[in-house]
């Protein structure tokens, strides 16, 4: 499948294991891979990027991201769904956090620098991958570019499509300003 | 809340989809939760045999899973 990827997209997927290492994370995540995409310039999915949400709601993102990542990496609809059984996923965080400190439930290893080399790709991470391929089917495109990616990344119905969405960054947006890129 | 829009709300609630959902966020919560009191007992000094005896499953699993860290 590798073969078919673009520089681009091999970046991405590159940057994503970095991003990973460096957050000391025991595997690459869908975050790692919208990270590294937020690192690239000039692709057609980072010019995507930059017209639907531009540098200055970056942080935002990257905020929302992590906020989720507190919470167990659990989305908003995870939440309403637990929250109808009864269960305050806030509560049982906050819970935890007061024993157990700050991020406790963000599953990030403390002692990373103990551990170097490569972390393998989560299996939802490698499906985003299999679903860039067969995006680029669906749209009739020959390589998979860092746009299938994100796309991708759009469809999954988790944490990292929710903090997309909540910043303007969908399917259908991320295609129609992609038709609106010329290619490179 | 009027009484059409109560029993779309209870039919939602029969709705599978949040149901199941409700079952993958809660092994979602479950695996860190889990990964945080491994985490705090070994911090504490505690074996892995107890840890397991506990948990209610086998050494070898426990060890398996969080030997690492």
């Amino acid at each position: 499948m590798f073969e078919r990827f673009t520089k681009a997209a091999r970046a991405v997927v590159k940057g994503a294991a970095e991003h990973a290492e460096r957050g000391g994370a025991t595997a690459v995540t869908q975050e790692h891979l919208l990270l590294a995409l937020l690192d690239g310039e000039g692709t057609r999915a980072t010019e995507a990027l930059r017209a639907l949400c531009p540098p200055d709601r970056r942080p935002s993102l990257v905020a929302t991201l992590t906020d989720a990542r507190r919470r167990a990496g659990l989305s908003r609809a995870d939440e309403e769904a637990l929250a109808d059984l009864g269960i305050d996923v806030g509560a049982i965080v906050a819970r935890v956090e007061e024993t157990h400190g700050e991020g406790a439930l963000a599953g990030d290893r403390k002692d990373s620098g103990r551990w170097s080399g490569r972390r393998p790709f989560s299996r939802e991470a490698k499906g985003i991958l299999e679903k860039s391929l067969r995006v680029a089917l669906a749209r009739k495109d020959r390589e998979i570019g860092d746009e299938h990616i994100l796309l991708a990344l759009t469809t999954t119905g988790g944490v990292v499509a929710e903090a997309l969405a909540d910043h303007g960054v969908t399917y259908a947006s991320v295609e129609a300003a992609v038709a609106g890129v010329p290619a490179p | 809340m009027t009484d059409a829009t109560d029993l779309a709300a209870r039919a939602g609630d029969r709705d599978p989809r949040v149901g199941l959902r409700a079952v993958s966020a809660l092994r979602r919560l479950l695996e860190q939760l889990e990964a945080v009191q491994v985490r705090s007992a070994r911090n504490q000094g505690w074996s892995w045999q107890e840890i397991a005896a506990e948990l209610g499953v086998s050494r070898q699993a426990v060890h398996k899973k969080y030997g690492r860290q």
